[in-house]
């Protein structure tokens, strides 16, 4: 997909609320994003004209069930760009989705400074990292977590603690542009040990066209 | 006999507290009384015998001899009730004369009579000595070995030609050596118990010290609360309203705190306390030319006494001296400070300011008295007046500090079932420690010098059988008991009573199937040793019952003597001494262990439990000061001089700067009493605790957490709160704080979109990392409005990885 290319975007959330922001924040993008449909089902996902949109956001929540792992799995499964966009502010649920394949993990207070990004990320298969999915990944102590450098450890606390890039990179005396291509890194690490689908492969051969990661670091 | 009674417990409760614990001390003391008084009556009854049965023409020699060996024991005597009195070498010498004398008059007396007075009494001498002198083993085997001399030396010179009798010293050796072994017996059970004792005290110690130090944490938190915290938190809240009821509750406020106790441990400076210092107003007003070289750190207590002093004296100036201005110095010499007010004014002499006026004496010299500084006036009419402040760091304001606190230390409750338990145990650990050693002598005896005089003298007794069954029946007594004894069993009533049945009966058969002139002598191997037996087998009940043992069986052995017809003087005499010398013997032991578990145990349970408290006081003590200097430190070096500047006008609640402080204060606060709170994650409630205070007056907070939650001790956690509670403090809308945790690291972060800038930020944040070790480690980030402050500790590496 061509940077400037209209982004079509599937919203599924029980809250109307949340619904009217989110359309709101995409109307002010740069780049054009349309939410071609919107409901509290994740059947808009499925029938049209939701199943033909690039990136689905899905509300984790939806209902009076638990987290909603089993759609976003089958919405994976099927090719889907998925941004989880939930309440949820605990690193375990955070780590499930991304293991499960989700594109980016989003918490809803990050939804106004973020959303519209990590949108635009996941229709061109970019990695994506909001500062409550880098204090995850930071702070991730299990056994089969990749491998990360100190700094790449750091960038990601720091960034989650500070949520300001100009902040991190003046802490550390490097560039914004250096922090994010050590978020991404981390992303591309992470992509490249969970379950395997078809937009982690896409994910990392993008990244590995793109010089971000070296295959030998993989 | 009379063994003394309480006399002794005054010294022993004063004695440090290393050492001998009471038990033991108390045991060694008792027996050391013990020995003097058996001693001395066993002189003097026997040596009264041997003159009766002495002739006529020997009597003056013989008395001559006894009297000064007499006037001997009543100086050692007295020497008990006084203990450190005489020398030690002098009265061992003392003790050694009495033997010297009683073994001269043994050939002035000369006889049967003279022989067995003077082996009783070097016999019962030699015992008595391993008791008096217990603590001085040396000593006793010193004295124990002259008494074998002097015994030779008596036999030689009253039957010449003789070659010296070997086995008394024999039987005199074997009855030392038991001795000994016995109170080793008892002193290693009285140590058992004072150990013991001592352990199950620790750990109630712990108990008490604990309970003492959350007593005053909560009085203490609960006063700030009431006092510095709700007067900063107004303060902090808002502009614009009537302050007026401010100075006074800040002064309040200040008195309120300075009356907690360990107040006057924490450190402040002195020279931003004296920058405080009113100088009043319209026609009292006096300008102040403030000379100080600060920082002047020293404890609050001196430093509040001198700055309450300042201000007296300068309305003093304003008041007397007639002058509008004066000057004030501060400075600090050696390890202390002087402070100087100095006027050009008026002046006045000291010598004549009335009694009544409190002023100088009270509010300026008297202030300074209390917490262990001074001050001093000096004077002239017309030549101005000077005030000097002294105060010296170091020993004597501590002393001082220390002195005010004995009195305010919380008392551990005393508990009386505590103490009685202690005097059950201790008590059981001496009677079982004195059975085992009369157990031990019984079987020594019977098996070592009976078991030889059975031997010898088959062919004396009628029948010679009934003797040797008696002899087993006593060993089958013996062998009985001592298998319940070590097992650590208590002897069942019906073994007992079947055991002294036995024992009764060994003394009539052994009484009957005597020779009646042969009792008590060389061949009644039973005579002196059923007592011991008795003993052992009677040593928990009164001493009444066992003198009724001993009645019961001397009543059979006369009894036997006078059936067969009236002894002569002489003849009684002798079997008189020999009685004395057994029986009154082991009636003696039967009293002392009465005493023992009736006087001693109780009175070491008692100095045992003065001991404890004594101790427990000295811990609860150290460990508040601990806590008071470690809570006070932050405190004094912030919200002091805040509520000192609120106090007395000088900083306003209308300065938002002063707002601001007010406002990190509080939060800083709320941390603290929050740093009791009784939860799982007390890091994290520390700062809801801080995020409340500026939540509260209107500041948005968002906070977050990542990492799984561990043990962080209390003073990092100060550390790593801090910085966020004086960034929240200074911040006027919005901020983030954070904390993650890593296998290797806690890391605090607070990020403010918009903190008010001024001092407080920078060097706040870094008061703590002065006050302890930097094992916290704070960055700090500005960028436009914002900044970022994270504390940092690294974690020791217990911490694993977590594998689920």
């Amino acid at each position: 997909m061509s940077d400037n290319a209209p982004v079509s975007v599937v919203v599924v959330d029980d809250h109307p609320a949340i619904l009217s922001g989110v359309e709101a924040w995409y109307a002010a993008s740069r780049r054009p994003i349309t939410v071609v449909a919107a409901g509290d089902s994740v059947r808009e996902a499925w029938t049209e004209p939701g199943s033909t949109a690039d990136v689905v956001v899905l509300d984790l929540q939806l209902g009076e069930g638990g987290p909603a792992f089993g759609s976003l799995r089958r919405l994976v499964d099927a090719g889907r760009q998925v941004v989880v966009y939930s309440m949820r502010d605990d690193e375990k649920t955070a780590l499930s989705c991304l293991d499960l394949g989700a594109a980016t993990y989003l918490t809803k207070s990050e939804g106004r400074d973020h959303l519209v990004e990590a949108t635009l990320a996941a229709a061109d298969e970019r990695p994506y990292m909001p500062p409550a999915l880098a204090g995850a990944l930071g702070t991730n102590t299990r056994a089969d977590r990749p491998q990360l450098s100190l700094r790449e450890e750091n960038v990601l606390i720091e960034w989650f603690q500070s949520e300001s890039k100009e902040l991190v990179a003046q802490r550390l005396g490097i560039s914004v542009r250096t922090v994010n291509s050590y978020l991404d890194r981390v992303r591309i690490k992470y992509a490249n040990v969970g379950r395997p689908a078809r937009t982690k492969a896409s994910l990392v051969a993008r990244a590995i066209q793109d010089g971000l990661v070296d295959v030998d670091d993989l | 006999m009379r063994l003394g009674g309480y006399e002794g417990n005054g010294d022993g409760a004063a004695e440090p507290l290393d050492g001998p614990r009471s038990s033991e001390r108390l045991l060694n003391l008792a027996l050391e009384r013990f020995g003097v008084w058996l001693r001395s009556t066993v002189v003097c009854l026997c040596g009264a015998l041997g003159v009766v049965s002495a002739d006529v023409a020997d009597i003056p020699l013989a008395v001559s001899l006894l009297v000064p060996a007499l006037l001997a024991c009543g100086v050692r005597l007295y020497a008990l009730r006084r203990p450190r009195l005489f020398p030690l070498a002098l009265l061992w010498t003392l003790d050694a004369a009495v033997l010297v004398l009683t073994g001269l008059s043994q050939p002035v007396l000369g006889g049967d009579g003279g022989n067995v007075m003077v082996e009783a009494v070097v016999g019962i001498s030699v015992v008595a000595f391993q008791y008096e002198w217990a603590t001085r083993p040396v000593a006793g085997a010193a004295l124990a070995a002259s008494g074998a001399v002097v015994c030779v030396l008596g036999d030689v010179l009253s039957s010449p030609g003789h070659s010296p009798d070997l086995i008394p010293l024999v039987r005199m050796f074997v009855q030392v050596t038991l001795s000994r072994a016995a109170y080793l017996i008892v002193r290693a059970l009285a140590r058992a118990a004072d150990r013991s004792a001592a352990a199950r005290a620790a750990a109630r110690r712990e108990a008490d010290a604990a309970a003492a130090r959350r007593a005053t944490e909560r009085e203490y938190l609960a006063t700030l609360h009431d006092t510095a915290s709700a007067t900063l938190l107004m303060v902090s809240q808002g502009d614009g309203r009537d302050w007026s009821w401010l100075p006074p509750r800040a002064r309040q406020d200040l008195e309120a705190l300075s009356a907690v106790p360990g107040f006057e441990t924490g450190s402040i400076d002195l020279a931003a306390l004296l920058g405080c210092v009113p100088e009043g107003e319209g026609k009292a007003r006096v300008q102040l030319k403030t000379r100080v070289d600060g920082p002047l750190a020293i404890p609050s207590g001196p430093g509040l006494a001198i700055f309450n002093g300042v201000r007296e004296a300068v309305t003093n100036v304003a008041r007397h001296a007639g002058v509008r201005e004066a000057e004030l110095r501060a400075w600090t010499e050696g390890d202390g400070v002087v402070v100087e007010l100095s006027d050009a004014g008026r002046g006045f002499d000291p010598e004549s300011v009335p009694a009544r006026r409190r002023g100088i004496s009270g509010s300026i010299i008297g202030r300074m008295h209390a917490v262990g500084g001074s001050a001093c006036v000096t004077s002239h009419p017309g030549t101005g007046t000077r005030v000097q402040w002294r105060w010296h760091g170091g020993a004597r304001a501590s002393q001082a500090g220390d002195g005010a606190h004995m009195t305010g230390v919380p008392r551990p409750p005393r508990a009386q079932p505590q103490h009685t338990a202690v005097v059950r145990f201790i008590r059981g650990q001496l009677l079982y420690g004195a059975q085992l050693a009369v157990l031990l002598i019984s079987l020594v005896w019977q098996f070592a010098i009976s078991l030889r005089r059975l031997m010898v003298h088959q062919d004396v007794y009628r029948p010679a059988w009934a003797q040797t069954a008696a002899f087993v029946c006593l060993a089958a007594v013996a062998v009985t008991g001592g298998a319940y004894l070590l097992r650590g069993r208590q002897i069942p009533p019906r073994v007992r009573g079947w055991s002294l049945g036995s024992v009764l009966a060994v003394s009539a058969v052994c009484a009957f199937t005597l020779p009646p002139e042969q009792s008590t002598g060389p061949a009644d191997w039973a005579f002196g040793v059923v007592g011991w037996h008795a003993l052992f087998l009677l040593a928990d009940l009164r001493v009444r019952v066992y003198a009724a043992f001993l009645g019961a069986h001397m009543g059979l052995n006369a009894t036997a003597v006078f059936l067969s017809g009236a002894p002569t003087a002489a003849e009684s005499a002798v079997m008189g001494i020999s009685t004395i010398s057994a029986c009154g013997f082991q009636l003696s032991v039967g009293v002392l262990m009465t005493y023992l578990l009736h006087g001693t145990a109780p009175a070491a349970g008692t100095a045992a439990a003065q001991e404890e408290e004594l101790r427990t006081r000295e811990r609860i003590h150290e460990d508040m000061q601990r806590d008071h200097k470690e809570r006070y430190r932050a405190l004094t070096a912030t919200t002091v001089p805040l509520l000192v500047g609120l106090g007395h006008g000088v900083l306003s609640p209308h300065d938002e700067e002063v707002r601001l402080r007010c406002g990190v204060e509080a939060a800083r606060m709320r941390r603290l009493f929050a740093e009791s709170d009784a939860v799982s994650d007390p890091l994290l409630n520390e700062l809801r605790a801080c995020v409340e205070v500026v939540e509260h007056q209107g500041v948005t907070v968002s906070l977050a957490v990542r990492g799984r939650p561990g043990e962080v001790p209390v003073e990092v956690r100060r550390e790593l709160v801090d910085p966020v509670a004086v960034i929240l403090g200074r911040t006027r809308s919005t901020a983030r704080v954070t904390v993650v945790w890593t296998p290797r690291a806690v890391r605090v972060s607070v990020v403010s979109e918009d903190c008010a800038d001024g001092r407080g930020t920078e060097e706040a944040a870094q008061a703590h990392d002065r006050a302890t070790d930097a094992k916290v480690t704070v960055a700090r980030t500005t960028r436009g409005g914002s900044v970022w402050v994270e504390a940092d500790w690294r974690r020791p590496a217990a911490s694993g990885v977590d594998l689920t």
